[in-house]
């Protein structure tokens, strides 16, 4: 690496040295493998969460399915995946190897119970052994038990007790894992602050069926002959994932530190999290397709464009697209354009017509004889379709048109039914809000 | 278009988007088999899953670290037999093994990068802390280039001298410009300049112990790269033929400002060109380019047995040359003037295989016949002077006047001299002298540490 800036992130007063963790799942189950992870460079681990010995955990067989798209593989991957199915011994004596071996790689412990006694009992464990940082699993997407898991995050009183009686047991910070299988995530993370939560990570997986089985009709993973609405997770999670985060991080009265989670493989993906408020970010899909070599091109691409804007820090990067993040009403609509078209790039396919004409605008002819798209620029809605489909890069571009350009309203089909039409107009005042 | 303009410009490259759309393909394999094909450990799986993962600065990085002529590799390389050959992407499988897919296009991804490097300005390298030690370097082909900018990344002060009027060697002098532009060499060699290394260009270093003087001059190591430019010939010594050319000085005519005067000679002639190779290839399509009326590529053995690769046979096929196979020229007809009038050729079948594997042409005898033709390019090797070894007298040559080097360090028979490229290989491809640049520059370092 040719440039030195400082990738390093104080989260919860903890340090790590790059903000890029692996998260609670498959990829977090051993010390073997979180050796690995953080010889490849990760800058810390959120442990597969602990159990408690309680209950037998066994795994579904099979356990995952994905959706792919095209020729693009997994752009979402299914699961029926249980917390760790290791003897919390075991989990604890991986702490120990990864402490001794890895003092500067924070080890973050997720842990999952059924009862205040339960959470208590891992908090503390976790804490005896090591852990610099607790993850309150709230958030698993396939319990079954009222109370637990998902179902735990949206019942918020209980998340808030647990929250609780595990402060009050441990010194180190706690951070509470949020479900996506709600509305607004800020009801539960208040809940979780009140409860003395010093940090939320958000998504957990989405609940999801990947496929259905036309042969057999199970939805998938089809665990011999039954399937089960599960945890989705992957690039297509992403844009779920930036709503959660950026909806907290807006939030003034929560003012918490946030672990951004969700369809991660890159540095950009990284660096939508963090502009949008997260300070670390964590990852398991992208380890599940690629392996964790890909923490290398998140440390190179997020240091080069840092050295290329002259950013020093990580920290000075938080946030930083929250001011530009706004309810859509205060979008300035007397400012309207088109798109413009470099017709010379054009290889003449036509998928552009055909969007606009069954999707948009119908602002496109197709000049057959030429195989050219011409634009009617007084009917495109610049809702760029075309440039999205367009296979050649920087054909169609946005253009602002001048504030007396006014675009054609819609065509009627046939005007003389105008006469027809049932219709008295609508005189009501009402108020600019929602009321029954 | 006129003749020139064909020769001005090499097709464009991918773009950005076609670049990741290829790099998606990448299969991104646990051992990475094309990293393994390349002679100058240019990474490739590295640079394309930089790619793949959005890392583009990082990638150009990885190339450019590894390759400092990383653009003009990936253009010129034969990819097909290197990096490309055993790329998981084509599917090959004890079920399939014709295979089901085409390999990752590794040499158009490659010069895609070094293209972007250069519109988004991106710089790889830090200026280095300056050393005190002096390295001179001779030819500015790949090998110089490769070891003068390895050097100079670690702040030694390099200079290269060149014997022709400008650097680049066989880049600028040996090939055409519509598979490799001046442009993209200009920006090869900014990109070294940039290093801080400094170019003596019309600065031989030939006479009596020329090259070992520079060791008494200042210099604190030598690297010889001065590359193969004589020709050799068929043509007996003393003899003078109008309208015989070596490929050597046809194709640097197309480049060194002699294009219309070159262009003249061919245009509207039959033109013939002997060999087999690469360089063969290169003589015969642009003859084609220059408007020959026909062009006729002479070769002892058959299509299988030529050292040219698989796609620039069948490019010069469709380019509309004639292949004269099985056909061995043994002299040169002349009129009036020394006037070249044709070319006396003794038909040839296959025999047993010689020392390369192909089999031997054996000549039958009583089939000699005279072709008309208006010009002969001789495209078969280039050779080092014959008074060569007396600019380096005491380091060991071969019967070929080749440079005896280790193959592993480029070290010659004398301490502080270091050698690589074709004048050691004999004639080799543009990215094995890159790789033996590095190598000489790598023992440079440690033998001037010592």
């Amino acid at each position: 690496m040719a440039n030195n800036v400082d990738l390093s992130v104080d989260f919860c007063g903890i340090k790590f040295k790059n903000p890029f963790l692996l998260s609670s799942s498959p990829v977090s189950n051993s010390a073997e493998m979180v050796a690995r992870s953080f010889d490849a460079g990760w800058g810390g681990v959120v442990f597969k969460t602990l159990n408690s010995d309680r209950l037998p955990i066994i795994h579904p067989s099979p356990r995952m399915h994905c959706v792919h798209y095209g020729s693009k593989k997994e752009m979402a991957v299914q699961n029926v995946e249980m917390i760790s199915d290791r003897p919390l011994k075991h989990n604890l004596m991986e702490f120990l190897y990864l402490k001794k071996n890895y003092p500067d790689h924070p080890i973050i412990a997720s842990i999952m119970g059924f009862f205040t006694d339960e959470w208590v009992y891992l908090a503390k464990a976790a804490e005896d052994n090591g852990a610099d940082l607790l993850e309150l699993n709230f958030s698993c997407p396939h319990m079954c038990i009222e109370g637990a898991g998902h179902k735990v995050g949206q019942a918020f009183q209980l998340l808030e007790g647990f929250t609780a009686a595990v402060k009050e047991t441990v010194s180190i910070p706690v951070m509470a894992k949020m479900t996506p299988n709600i509305t607004d995530m800020n009801e539960p993370a208040m809940y979780a602050k009140k409860g003395g939560a010093d940090a939320i990570s958000a998504i957990n997986t989405v609940r999801g069926i990947s496929s259905v089985g036309l042969d057999d009709f199970v939805p998938t993973p089809n665990v011999f002959g039954k399937g089960a609405i599960s945890g989705t997770s992957g690039p297509a999670v992403r844009p779920i994932g930036l709503n959660f985060i950026a909806s907290m991080a807006e939030n003034d009265e929560l003012n918490l530190p946030l672990s951004g989670i969700g369809g991660i493989e890159t540095w950009i993906d990284t660096l939508e999290y963090i502009l949008l408020g997260a300070s670390t970010i964590q990852v398991t899909t992208g380890i599940m397709h690629y392996g964790y070599r890909i923490v290398e091109d998140m440390i190179e691409g997020l240091s080069d464009f840092m050295a290329e804007r002259g950013v020093g820090r990580i920290s000075d990067l938080i946030g930083k697209a929250l001011p530009n993040l706004h309810e859509t009403e205060a979008f300035d609509l007397e400012r309207q354009g088109i798109t413009q078209y470099d017709l010379d790039k054009c290889i003449g396919c036509g998928q552009c017509y055909i969007v606009c004409r069954d999707a948009a605008g119908q602002a496109i002819e197709w000049d057959a004889e030429r195989r050219r798209p011409n634009l009617i620029e007084d009917k495109c809605l610049s809702c760029m379709l075309c440039k999205f489909v367009c296979p050649v890069p920087d054909l169609i571009s946005y253009k602002e048109m001048p504030r007396d350009w006014k675009r054609q309203e819609t065509a009627v089909m046939d005007k003389r039914l105008e006469k027809d039409v049932k219709l008295e107009p609508f005189t009501k005042e009402g108020p600019d809000e929602c009321v029954i | 278009m006129s003749n020139l303009d064909k020769f001005r410009a090499m097709a464009a490259g991918l773009d950005l988007s076609q670049a990741i759309a290829e790099a998606d393909r990448c299969l991104l394999c646990h051992d990475a088999p094309c990293s393994e094909g390349c002679p100058a450990d240019t990474k490739p799986a590295e640079f394309i899953r930089k790619l793949r993962f959005k890392n583009i600065t990082g990638a150009i990085r990885t190339i450019k670290e590894n390759n400092i002529m990383g653009g003009a590799c990936g253009v010129l390389c034969p990819t097909a037999r290197l990096c490309e050959q055993k790329c998981s992407a084509m599917f090959k499988s004890q079920n399939r093994p014709e295979g089901a897919d085409r390999p990752i296009q590794i040499g158009k991804i490659q010069r895609f990068l070094i293209e972007h490097s250069w519109e988004r300005g991106i710089r790889i390298f830090e200026k280095p802390e300056l050393r005190s030690e002096k390295i001179a370097v001779v030819g500015s082909g790949p090998g110089g280039l490769s070891c003068a900018a390895e050097l100079a990344k670690d702040g030694y002060h390099v200079t290269v001298f060149e014997a022709r009027p400008e650097p680049g060697g066989v880049l600028r002098y040996g090939v055409v410009s519509y598979r490799f532009d001046m442009n993209f060499l200009k920006h090869e060699i900014a990109d070294v300049e940039a290093l801080g290394v400094k170019f003596q260009c019309n600065a031989p270093i030939t006479g009596n112990n020329g090259a070992e003087k520079l060791l008494e001059d200042g210099f604190d190591a030598v690297f010889l790269a001065p590359g193969l430019w004589d020709a050799a010939t068929i043509k007996p010594k003393g003899k003078d033929i109008e309208g015989l050319f070596s490929s050597v000085d046809y194709l640097s005519a197309l480049r060194d400002g002699r294009f219309d005067e070159m262009e003249k000679k061919i245009k509207g002639k039959t033109v013939a060109v002997i060999g087999g190779g690469s360089v063969a290839m290169d003589c015969i399509e642009s003859a084609v380019k220059l408007d020959a009326k026909d062009v006729y590529l002479i070769y002892r053995r058959s299509y299988s047995q030529m050292p040219a690769e698989p796609d620039e046979r069948i490019e010069a096929q469709e380019a509309g040359i004639h292949f004269l196979l099985l056909n061995q020229p043994v002299d040169y007809v002349t009129g009036k003037k020394d006037r070249l009038k044709g070319l006396k050729l003794v038909r040839t079948r296959l025999g047993e295989p010689d020392e390369s594997g192909r089999r031997r042409p054996v000549e039958i005898s009583g089939s000699e016949w005279i072709m008309d033709v208006d010009v002969v390019i001789e495209a078969i090797g280039n050779k080092a002077p014959d008074e060569s070894p007396g600019w380096y007298p005491n380091v060991k040559v071969d019967e070929k006047k080749r440079i005896k080097a280790d193959p592993e360090t480029g070290k010659t028979s004398v301490a502080g001299i270091f050698a690589g490229g074709d004048i050691v290989r004999g004639p080799a491809l543009v990215v094995q002298a890159v790789q033996d640049g590095k190598a000489a520059a790598r023992a440079i370092k440690e033998y001037l540490n010592k």
